[in-house]
């Protein structure tokens, strides 16, 4: 008992050094492969750190229109106060006077307008009418200040291009979404920096939750989302449904554990083997991959090595009324070999999956159920030598029930063929190909994050064209040939398209312009000639005549000088145009898409090298289908390899031990096909898992004997049901699907090998 | 001399206590009426045109910061003010824009010295306006001078004449950039 009790202590303590020295790693683009082609590459790179994980957006609802917009003005300039954020979009967004001043300075060198003949008499008197209109009208105050200097409008123009959201409607200061009853504030804003870790991250969004708080929000509501939200909100969300989830199994197998063996030793022994394969999988993740572990890996791994659990009861259940523990090691001891070995060959599929994080997952769970065995086997008879563990007899019913079952050959492949009947009929397993259900944000996050995008007019990510690499004016040029490609679907096939170009045109098209601009005498004629018959004054138009003769001598503007003398632009331009290492990368977003094979076939028309279309879905779905087939692949390698050792470890009866194990498999992928489950690598780990757990029960229960196997394999299952089930009532899809399918495997897995054992000569 | 100066003093403090009452009474006058509607003309002279503009229409008021002119002719407009923002909107185009006041320091000029006036709120015009007032007398009506405190503003607009008769606006002149424009207000009820 001494002895249990300083090996708990010693593992707790191995394991607090592990974990605190090492470190986890959280971040789920690391889980997931490096691209094989360009377009997957740059997609992995923008998942990690791509200007959309930047993004934040909020909705504010729950209380009356004046006072959401009240609400929604505060906590923006909150938001822009606290200097954590390098953008905050809401209705009063506007141009500093600094940034005014700049851009009217530009606005013939930026404005697409800029064409030779914009500035003929013809292009101008239609201008020059427009401004006499707007003088009669009331807003002529604010016509009055840019219209004499700016008569063609190049400016206002530029401004609203810039600044305006299409999509949302300006109430009170405040963005609202269209038509949205009850009614819901919009917020945008871009976390300062780029390529964040979660930790500053989380920091902004606890900035943004307490601007909101400031803001005397009374009974209003802060719906936040975004990839940063993503990665820390809801992962502490899942964390918690985890947490709570294990605290609640471990409580039920407590209890399950106690109530057939009345021993609270026995739960001591079986946390040793769990723990020991734990730290031994963790430290050799570490040591190959050279520092940290992917939590996922961590938490896959670990329920993984639930089946670990087994050990330890199967030890105790099956050691005989006379033996010691050692001896019933010992007996045990090649069963429970083949049974841990063939397991591991079974997870050491994924080593060859290609899949950084699912080798991890692999590497993590062999180690560990080999180690989990080891211990079992030398480990747990030297910490309880004098161990008098029993377990009690099942209830009768119960007993007769199974004893009936037993041996009845007939039964397995009746199960086994309606089952493979019926996944045949339905079409065989569905799998899964949106990213989104791999991701472990619960379902209504994603479903608010796309109304809150489809609401603010915030690009759907479907779609992305990635400029370059090259020099910042390639890219430029770049996107301006993709702009013009794009331009004649404008409106149909596409809703819009946010370029670099935008905000910043490339020097060469600045020049362009300056040398379109016609000089002082010309122009003077010009302007002479379309103001017959008007009633502006003589020199009305001088300030107009001076600002165009200023800009033929001006050096075109940089994505330096607009970072340093216009903020609110440059922040609308930084995550289009970025500078990686040397060179500099541009993308640019399609919004509202609804023919993309007529924007693929515009890109493609223009075969330019520097701009490439990447498909996000197209794309994720062919990284997934081309992992799922490797990983499928070698777990069916990782099967044949299995029953060799199986076959070379018992000859025919061992083979005849993988009939269960590929049964249950059958059962369990019918039984998901029939739920209407999309088979995900999730659900491909539980099957290795479930295939683990197969192989203990069938090993154990094919060995001809006494019923007393029966009730430890029983009380194995019963075990593993009770930790997996729960997960299975999960909201989180990850965890939902792990749990159905380790919780349907292992019933089917023991009823078949139940069926398939041999029956008991009773005496 | 000494004396004279002196004597001047003793009269004009009277005179400007008197004026200060004046106005105060004015302003209580105006504070009264939460909501009122008048008929307007207006006649815009701007320096780049040879010609005035003119205009007319309604404009309405609803204590305590709704202020709404609704331009009938030539061109049917709708300029609305709440709190700190404004609303333009012009139907024959489909224009609809925002704007906050503060960013337009021509129109802000404007709106809060109509504004205060018609909420009678004195502390609020001296917020923004050094006020040099006239009382009225048989023979003319009140003449209140309003000149912009913030340089933002008198930049944008000089200067501001507000008078009527009771607590009724007649006139609005507003001086800046070197046009004027005086709207003329008929009082409906």
């Amino acid at each position: 008992m001494r002895r249990l009790i300083g090996a708990l202590l010693l593992l707790a303590a191995l394991g607090g050094t592990l974990g605190l020295s090492i470190g986890i790693r959280t971040d789920l683009a690391e889980f997931l492969p490096a691209g094989r082609t360009p377009a997957g590459a740059f997609l992995l790179r923008e998942l990690r750190s791509g200007a959309a994980t930047t993004l934040l957006l909020a909705g504010i609802e729950g209380a009356p229109e004046a006072e959401l917009a009240r609400i929604a003005r505060e906590t923006a300039a909150g938001l822009r106060a606290s200097g954590r954020f390098a953008f905050v979009g809401d209705g009063t967004t506007t141009l500093g006077e600094a940034e005014q001043a700049l851009l009217l300075r530009y606005r013939y060198l930026l404005s697409p307008e800029t064409r030779p003949e914009a500035f003929t008499a013809a292009a101008l008197r239609p201008r020059l009418e427009a401004l006499l209109d707007g003088l009669r009208s009331a807003a002529s105050p604010l016509l009055a200040r840019f219209g004499f200097a700016d008569p063609t409008g190049a400016f206002l123009g530029l401004a609203r291009a810039w600044l305006g959201e299409s999509r949302v409607e300006t109430r009170d200061g405040a963005w609202f979404a269209a038509g949205a009853t009850p009614p819901r504030a919009l917020l945008l804003a871009r976390i300062a920096g780029a390529g964040l870790g979660a930790e500053a991250q989380g920091e902004a969004i606890a900035a943004f939750r307490a601007a909101f708080a400031a803001a005397r929000p009374g009974p209003a509501r802060l719906l936040l989302s975004g990839p940063g939200v993503f990665a820390t909100e809801a992962a502490a969300a899942i964390r918690a449904d985890v947490e709570l989830i294990t605290l609640a199994s471990a409580g039920l197998l407590a209890g399950f554990l106690f109530w057939r063996y009345r021993s609270p030793l026995l739960l001591g022994l079986v946390a040793v083997p769990l723990a020991a394969g734990t730290i031994a999988g963790f430290a050799a993740v570490a040591l190959a991959y050279g520092g940290a572990v992917h939590g996922i890996a961590l938490g896959f791994g670990m329920t993984m090595l639930g089946v670990t659990v087994d050990y330890p009861i199967l030890l105790v259940t099956l050691r005989r009324p006379e033996e010691s523990l050692a001896g019933a090691a010992a007996r045990i001891w090649p069963t429970l070999r083949l049974a841990a070995a063939a397991a591991a060959t079974g997870l050491a599929a994924m080593l060859g999956s290609g899949f950084p994080g699912l080798v991890q997952l692999g590497l993590f769970a062999g180690t560990g159920l080999l180690v989990a065995a080891a211990t079992t086997r030398w480990v747990l008879p030297w910490l309880v030598p004098g161990a008098r563990i029993a377990a009690r007899p099942l209830p009768r019913p119960l007993r007769s029930l199974l004893e009936a079952l037993r041996g009845r050959r007939a039964v397995a492949p009746a199960l086994v063929g309606l089952a493979a009947l019926g996944l045949l009929a339905l079409g065989g397993p569905a799998w899964q190909r949106d990213l989104a259900a791999l991701s472990p944000v619960p379902r209504a996050a994603q479903a608010l994050d796309a109304e809150l995008r489809a609401s603010l007019g915030a690009p759907d990510v479907r779609l992305i064209l990635a400029l370059g690499p090259g020099t910042e004016e390639a890219v430029l040029a770049a996107s301006e040939r993709l702009g013009a490609a794009v331009a004649p679907l404008l409106g149909g096939a596409v809703q819009g398209i946010d370029l670099p170009s935008r905000y910043l045109p490339s020097i060469a098209t600045q020049q362009a312009r300056r040398s379109a601009l016609p000089d002082a005498a010309a122009l003077q004629a010009e302007l002479a000639t379309a103001s017959a018959g008007l009633p502006f004054r003589a020199g009305a138009f001088a300030p107009f005549l001076a600002g165009v003769e200023e800009s033929r001598g001006l050096p075109p503007l940089t994505a330096a000088r607009l970072a340093e003398e216009a903020p609110t632009i440059a922040a609308r331009l930084s995550p289009l145009l970025s500078r990686r290492g040397e060179a500099v990368e541009g993308i640019a977003l399609a919004q509202g898409v609804t023919d993309p094979a007529a924007l693929r076939a515009a890109v493609a028309r223009l075969a330019d090298p520097a701009i490439l279309l990447v498909d996000v879905k197209a794309e994720t779905e062919g990284l997934l289908a081309a992992y799922g087939r490797a990983t499928l692949l070698w777990a069916l390698a990782g099967g044949a390899l299995v029953l060799a050792l199986l076959g070379f470890g018992l000859g025919r009866p061992g083979l005849r031990a993988a009939l269960p194990i590929g049964g249950a498999l059958v059962v369990t992928l019918a039984v998901l096909t029939l739920l209407g489950e999309a088979l995900s690598l999730f659900h491909l780990a539980s099957l290795l898992l479930l295939a683990g757990l197969a192989i203990d029960y069938s090993l154990f229960l094919a060995t001809p004997g006494d019923d007393d196997s029966l009730e430890a394999v029983l009380n194995c299952a019963v075990a593993t049901l009770l930790t997996f089930g729960l997960l299975a009532f999960c909201g989180t899809p990850v965890l939902h699907g792990i749990g159905l399918t380790v919780s349907v495997g292992v019933a089917s897995a023991f009823l078949l090998a139940c069926a398939l054992s041999p029956r008991i000569a009773r005496a | 001399m000494r004396h004279w100066l002196l004597l001047l003093l003793l009269l004009a403090a009277p005179a400007r206590a008197q004026e200060d009452a004046a106005l105060a009474r004015l302003m209580a006058g105006f504070a009264a009426q939460p909501r009122s509607t008048a008929a307007f003309t207006e006649e815009k002279a701007i320096p780049e045109l040879d010609l005035p503009l003119p205009s007319e229409g309604t404009l309405s008021w609803q204590a305590p910061d709704r202020l709404e002119k609704h331009t009938t002719s030539p061109i049917d407009e709708v300029l609305r003010v709440a709190g700190g923002r404004l609303l333009y909107e012009r139907p024959d185009r489909g224009l609809r824009r925002e704007f906050a006041l503060e960013e337009q320091p021509e129109m802000q000029a404007l709106v809060e010295a109509v504004r205060g006036t018609l909420a009678g709120d004195l502390a609020a015009l001296r917020r923004h306006y050094s006020i040099a007032f006239t009382p009225e007398a048989p023979e003319h009506g009140w003449r209140m001078l309003l000149t912009p405190l913030s340089l933002r503003v008198r930049s944008a607009v000089q200067r501001i004449v507000v008078s009527g008769r009771g607590p009724q606006v007649r006139l609005i002149e507003t001086e800046g950039g070197g046009g004027v424009s005086r709207m003329q207000i008929h009082p409906r009820s």
